[in-house]
């Protein structure tokens, strides 16, 4: 991802230490790994269908993504329309959040009132609003779409409207000074500068909205989702598809946050936010 | 009668060596619908609490098999009115269950909304279709009622949504106009009906001619085999129950009505709950050749990926 030049002397130590790094983080998932093994196949603690045996769920997985059989290939179809959900809602709610945190950067009042209710929808947990958005728009894709972006517009918004307002008064003067005002001064100046604050609250929306997506999706299990895969696991007293689905929620999530963490590590560096040693 | 004795010696045969009793209470899950009757009538009526002597009666409603199953495989539960599709997959992942009677026949029916404009089970296509829940034995059966149309689930990559919505709330989810059509248990089909929306499948055109189980009886094999006596008792008052449903429709019409009333707050008419009934076989039989295409049924909607070998599952008794 980073690529390290070979100016840098702090280089080599450390892509040294990363490598160390990631030997401990397979060794940790290895560990546990054979506790799983060891409690379900080797010590049979529990029955397997409350707790299967990580061969169960790797055969889900393996049916799930890469089977051949008239029925397999569900978890991949899941994971399609899931992606292309969250995707799609989450696009919607970085736009919106950000206009409405520009606007509430430039609006005192407005910062003070929504800025506030804000802060207490965000306190609500997403699933808290399926219901409502069932009701609303009917138990279809469209209310999982409303949940998504509910949950991921907010911290973008609260981020961008923060961002604007931490921006050092000596840049906001400089910006003056040369001539910039109003939309100019915010989008030349304020913005620019805001960036490494806006990049974590796009983080935390990714993560808000990716949460949200699969409550939604459990709740409105209408067509093929993750959501839909855990609820048929369950139904179906097949807890090794339950288990496979939200390691899949979890990998999926974690890998697109490891993505937006390293473009915000890369850019606080660029801003010269992060001290190398 | 036959049938009665046929249950009571099958109890007994469910353990070699008579134990102990240990059991105080026994827990019964059942649902609040009429293809449960039996355990309506058997709670109305106090026939299970009579047939237990001493030991308590715990009776729990559940509104759909999943959470039942759930309760089930946690030991929550030592006896249960269940649809053969839980059962079945409960049956497969290895849940200590034995299938002891049956209870129900038939008695689910495929409501349209008046104005969704269905008239033909083809018509569902690019429609949305309610059943109880995803995977349970009308989801099953709308699958395959769906496939011989030539038709196919949106998750399957057709055009037909299926949702699931509680029976109970899907009268709710019709005067809303969330959904278009559904799959239902009685009493509701006949409840939908009754508010003029349109019967598109009656009970024997759904599947099987209608010769296939909706509900049956399970027990939780160490419970039963722990408690053979309570086991043995509670199926002679299940069959009590399902005799006295067979012999007076009318009065056990009433004993439903008021059961129904209590556990959903929803009172039925009684000509409605008539017409439901008339749509509902009630039966202490197992037909193990509808339960073994019911399994298939749950492979070819891919809820699972072999049929279990169900007569394991069954008392050796009750196999014809």
């Amino acid at each position: 991802m980073t690529t390290v030049s070979p100016a840098n002397p702090a280089a080599a130590p450390r892509r040294a230490s990363r490598w160390r790094m990631l030997l401990w983080q397979l060794l940790g998932l290895l560990l546990l790994l054979a506790l799983w093994w060891l409690v379900t196949d080797v010590l049979r603690l529990y029955p397997p269908y409350v707790f299967p045996s990580p061969r169960a769920v790797w055969t889900e997985i393996s049916y799930g993504l890469w089977g051949t059989g008239p029925q397999d290939g569900k978890l991949l179809a899941a994971i399609g329309n899931s992606l292309r959900r969250v995707l799609v809602g989450y696009a919607i709610a970085v736009l919106l959040g950000g206009l409405v945190g520009l606007l509430m950067g430039a609006w005192r009042l407005l910062r003070e009132t929504v800025g506030a209710y804000l802060t207490g929808i965000q306190s609500v947990p997403s699933i808290a609003f399926v219901p409502f958005a069932i009701l609303f728009f009917g138990l279809n894709e469209r209310a999982v779409l409303f949940v998504v972006i509910l949950e991921g517009f907010i911290p973008v918004a609260l981020a961008v409207s923060g961002a604007l307002m931490n921006v050092p008064p000596a840049l906001r003067i400089a910006g003056r000074t040369l001539g910039a005002s109003g939309l100019g001064l915010t989008t030349g100046v304020l913005l620019p500068s805001a960036v490494p604050s806006i990049l974590t609250g796009l983080r935390t929306a990714w993560s808000f909205a990716w949460r949200a997506l699969v409550g939604g999706e459990l709740l409105v299990s209408a067509s093929a989702s993750l959501g839909a895969q855990l609820e048929i696991g369950r139904n179906t007293a097949n807890m090794a598809l339950v288990i496979a689905t939200i390691l899949i929620i979890g990998i999926i999530g974690g890998l697109f946050d490891s993505l937006l963490r390293a473009l915000e590590a890369r850019v606080r560096r660029d801003y010269g936010l992060e001290v190398t040693q | 009668m036959t049938r009665t004795l046929t249950i009571l010696t099958a109890a007994a045969l469910l353990t070699p060596t008579a134990q102990a009793q240990n059991a105080t209470t026994v827990r019964l899950g059942f649902f609040p619908n009429l293809t449960h009757a039996p355990a309506l009538v058997g709670l109305e009526k106090g026939y299970f609490q009579k047939a237990l002597g001493s030991a308590k009666l715990d009776s729990r409603e559940f509104v759909s098999g999943t959470t039942l199953m759930e309760a089930f495989a946690a030991g929550q539960i030592d006896i249960a009115y269940v649809g053969p599709g839980p059962a079945i997959n409960g049956a497969a992942r290895g849940m200590p269950l034995q299938i002891v009677a049956g209870a129900s026949e038939a008695g689910a029916v495929l409501i349209a909304r008046k104005d969704s404009g269905i008239r033909t089970y083809k018509d569902l296509a690019g429609k949305r279709v309610a059943v109880p829940s995803l995977g349970n034995t009308q989801d099953i059966s709308l699958r395959h009622l769906l496939k011989e149309q030539g038709l196919k689930a949106q998750a399957d990559g057709g055009n037909v949504t299926v949702t699931p919505v509680a029976p109970a709330d899907v009268i709710a989810a019709f005067a809303a106009g969330r959904v278009d059509a559904t799959l239902v248990p009685e009493p509701w089909g006949a409840v939908l009906e009754a508010q003029g929306h349109r019967l598109i499948g009656n009970e024997k055109t759904v599947w099987r001619g209608g010769q296939y189980p909706t509900t049956i009886v399970i027990v939780n094999t160490k419970f039963a085999q722990a408690n053979p006596a309570l086991v043995t008792a509670f199926l002679k008052a299940h069959a009590d129950a399902v005799a006295y449903l067979n012999k007076s429709p009318a009065a056990a019409r009433t004993v439903v009505n008021n059961e129904l009333e209590k556990l959903t707050g929803q009172k039925v008419d009684l000509r409605v709950l008539q017409r439901a009934m008339v749509r509902t076989r009630f039966t202490t039989r197992v037909d193990l050749d509808a339960l073994n295409d019911y399994a298939a049924l749950n492979v070819e909607a891919g809820y699972a990926r072999n049929v279990p070998d169900l007569k394991a599952f069954l008392l050796p008794s009750l196999l014809k």
